[in-house]
């Protein structure tokens, strides 16, 4: 577990971090979310202790972060840098070596993540002579060539197509799966949705919330439920009554319907239900959760609008 | 340190797989090998074979000259007076390229003209000279001795009169030495230059494609910046090595096979000479003074006193040199910023030209003492004092400005660090001396 106390950044007396407090748990990907200017890259720079805080303290198992920490620590930067002048194997070698690993690991480990993401072909390349996107696989083996414990990857999935971000998802997955923790900074909030457990929310220097994806969305959410069923309009509209408010109707054929209503008042997923029950022949019915994009930016108006009073 | 070493690894092999660095590790040492055949081949410029008109109205040398078969120089007598006006334009003495007047009183006065239409080189200048004493020499001794020429030069020993100031008894102080240290502090400024500028422009590199940010977070910025100044610093010493090696062999290769005349008296055609007279051509004869070169490449130089001081102040002065030009790379908003920065440190190293230049000809005043201890213009001063050696007891002055080298290197590094870590993940700035104060201060 990662343990951040009170950690305070400034740079010539503009703040970068304000007194931030959070845990990053073990084995969990965690979302680090905020818009341009929250501090996310400051606080990925002190954990990779490229920059040391001006105040607070982070532990990581307990430890203080210290230089012995860095073989842990896998990087990814979101400004991605390679040799160019470098071949493939020689970059990913000697980056390994700089995170502790001897010669032989190195090596052995970069074959087996150049296997793993079938470019094998490329080692002899030179990196100027590599594309966008296989340039950022390479980067995203650097980052993990040395097995670290904690992973740090901002903005991972830039410049990638949608297959790769597929293969890249996975990969954290798996790697979730065999206890190591990520530490994801992003703003593609589909992948947030899809495999963050906990995130934080940075705003102008500040932690603004922090819990896990779905108490996040649940905590804005807006009242609004997906119904899918067989039977007519009327019907719909007559079991609906006053309690809900139809927003959006899809029609799906053959006198099937996706529909979008919101609440009204206090009324619960249970009143929906018993509205429906015997008027329709439903085919499923669920809370709309809002989407870490609208929690995002819900929170941050709420935020801003504090700030302004 | 493990880091250190690994990036200085990398960027020694970075170097040696560019095909520029292992073209210069030759051409560097062909152009001075070149440079030097040229000038030992041209040195001697003058005319090389010559008619010589030997005027000797009393008869003196009886229309004999102490010389073997040689084509490059044929003597002719004359038994009468000539006018120099005549000589220069009468029609019977055009085929004669110089003239020798012998006066009468020459075993008194030992003055001899020689009148010539075109220079003649040095070589031929030298041996003229040779043959005309030696023949002159051969009639004083039968003139005014009983003794045979061959015992009279066995007895005749030149008397050398050698002015030393009394502050320099071994005549250490020697102005030619000193060329030679000068030469020296030239090559460790050449190279700071050289690889200073490579080491900007490899952070700044670093830094505007990004891979900085990648290292920081495995590395301390302090032991990424000595890997580069390292690994660069490898480099220059290697190539250092090899133009070393190349030139020396190269040098060797002159002495022993294309120049071999100039070297070996003893090879002058049909003089027959003693060891203090080989010896004394070598030293102090024009020819081996015609071409100052010659003298400083093959003669001068101690490589076994002046290598191990040349090689730890060229890695001293490098190291210090190296860690302003590794300050300006990082702080630098682009790699073609900071070029303002750099004409001063260049402004500095052309202050250690003049710090040289001093130390050569005024290694006494008071602007050379402190130049001794400055520890940017110090390697220059203290190799042109080694090249004149050392009193006893004054090689302190030299360990003390060797220290203050040692500790101002280890101080601006440390500053260097400093800005380096606080400038080398700034962007988008033009570099001002505002933005490098700040830096100084924050950590």
């Amino acid at each position: 577990m990662i343990e951040i106390n009170q950690i305070s950044k400034s740079f010539d007396r503009k703040v970068a971090l304000d007194g931030l407090i959070f845990q990053i748990p073990k084995g969990q990907i965690f979302g680090l979310l905020g818009p341009n200017g929250a501090g996310k890259t400051t606080l990925i720079r002190i954990l990779n202790q490229i920059i040391l805080p001006d105040n607070g303290t982070i532990r990581v198992d307990g430890k203080l972060l210290n230089e012995s920490h860095w073989k842990n620590f896998g990087y990814l930067p979101e400004e991605r840098g390679l040799y160019k002048s470098m071949k493939v194997i020689d970059m990913l070698v000697f980056l390994a070596k700089l995170r502790g690993m001897s010669n032989y690991d190195a090596l052995k480990n970069t074959n087996y993540w150049l296997d793993k993401f079938d470019i094998k072909e490329w080692s002899n390349k030179y990196i100027a002579s590599l594309s966008k996107g296989m340039s950022q696989k390479v980067q995203f083996i650097a980052a993990v060539v040395h097995e670290p414990e904690y992973l740090i990857l901002d903005e991972p999935l830039s410049g990638f197509d949608p297959i790769n971000v597929e293969l890249i998802l996975n990969e954290l997955k798996l790697m979730k799966s065999e206890g190591k923790s990520i530490i994801l900074s992003t703003h593609n909030m589909q992948s947030v949705e899809e495999i963050c457990d906990d995130v934080v929310l940075l705003h102008k220097s500040k932690l603004i919330a922090s819990d896990t994806v779905e108490n996040l969305r649940s905590s804005v959410k807006n009242g609004l439920f997906s119904i899918r069923f067989s039977g007519n309009m009327i019907a719909l509209a007559n079991a609906l009554w006053t309690d809900f408010e139809l927003i959006e109707t899809k029609e799906l054929g053959n006198n099937r319907f996706q529909v979008l209503v919101r609440k009204r008042g206090e009324r619960t997923f249970e009143d929906l239900i018993n509205n429906l029950m015997g008027k329709l022949t439903l085919e499923a019915v669920e809370e709309k959760l809002p989407s870490m994009q609208e929690v995002f930016m819900s929170l941050i108006t709420k935020e801003e609008v504090l700030h302004a009073e | 340190m493990r880091n250190s070493l690994i990036i200085a690894k990398r960027e020694l092999r970075e170097r040696l797989e560019n095909r520029s660095f292992i073209a210069m590790l030759f051409i560097g040492p062909l152009l001075i090998l070149a440079f030097i055949y040229f000038l030992l081949q041209f040195g001697d410029q003058g005319k090389t074979n010559m008619k010589v008109l030997i005027v000797d109205p009393s008869g003196l040398l009886e229309n004999k000259i102490t010389s073997q078969e040689s084509k490059a120089l044929t003597y002719y007598f004359y038994d009468d007076y000539i006018e120099i006006a005549e000589f220069k334009d009468g029609k019977r003495f055009q085929e004669f390229d110089a003239m020798i007047e012998l006066n009468e009183k020459v075993l008194i006065n030992k003055k001899v003209f020689l009148f010539y239409r075109e220079a003649p080189s040095v070589d031929l200048k030298m041996k003229m000279k040779f043959e005309v004493e030696r023949r002159v020499e051969e009639v004083m001794i039968e003139q005014f001795t009983q003794l045979s020429v061959n015992a009279f030069r066995q007895i005749k020993q030149p008397l050398n009169i050698d002015f030393r100031s009394v502050y320099d008894p071994k005549n250490e102080a020697d102005n030619s030495s000193s060329w030679v240290g000068f030469f020296f502090g030239l090559i460790i400024l050449f190279f700071i230059s050289l690889f200073g500028m490579t080491v900007l422009r490899g952070i700044a590199k670093d830094k505007s494609n990004r891979v900085a940010e990648l290292m920081l977070a495995s590395v301390k910025s302090r032991d990424m910046m000595l890997g580069k100044i390292m690994g660069i610093g490898w480099a220059a010493l290697l190539q250092l090595f090899a133009w070393t090696v190349l030139v020396g062999l190269g040098l060797f290769v002159f002495k022993s096979f294309f120049f071999k005349d100039i070297f070996d008296a003893s090879s002058f055609e049909g003089i027959q000479m003693s060891e203090e007279v080989k010896n004394e051509i070598l030293t102090n004869s024009s020819i081996a003074k015609y071409n100052a070169f010659i003298d400083l490449i093959y003669h001068r130089i101690n490589f076994w006193v002046m290598m191990p001081h040349f090689v730890l102040l060229f890695v001293l002065s490098y190291l210090f040199y190296a860690s302003f030009f590794s300050a300006i790379g990082a702080t630098a908003g682009t790699e073609s910023d900071g070029q303002q920065f750099v004409i001063p440190i260049f402004v500095v190293l052309m202050v250690s030209v003049y710090a040289g230049y001093l130390s050569v000809y005024w290694p006494d005043s008071q602007l050379a003492h402190l130049f001794l201890y400055l520890p940017f213009t110090s390697a220059m001063v203290i190799l042109i004092n080694i090249s004149n050696g050392f009193a006893i007891g004054s090689y302190i002055e030299t360990m003390l400005s060797i220290l203050i080298l040692i500790v101002s290197s280890g101080l601006f590094l440390s500053i260097a660090g400093r800005l380096y870590k606080n400038g080398i993940l700034a962007y988008g700035h033009t570099l001002r001396l505002r933005n490098l104060l700040q830096w100084l201060k924050k950590y």
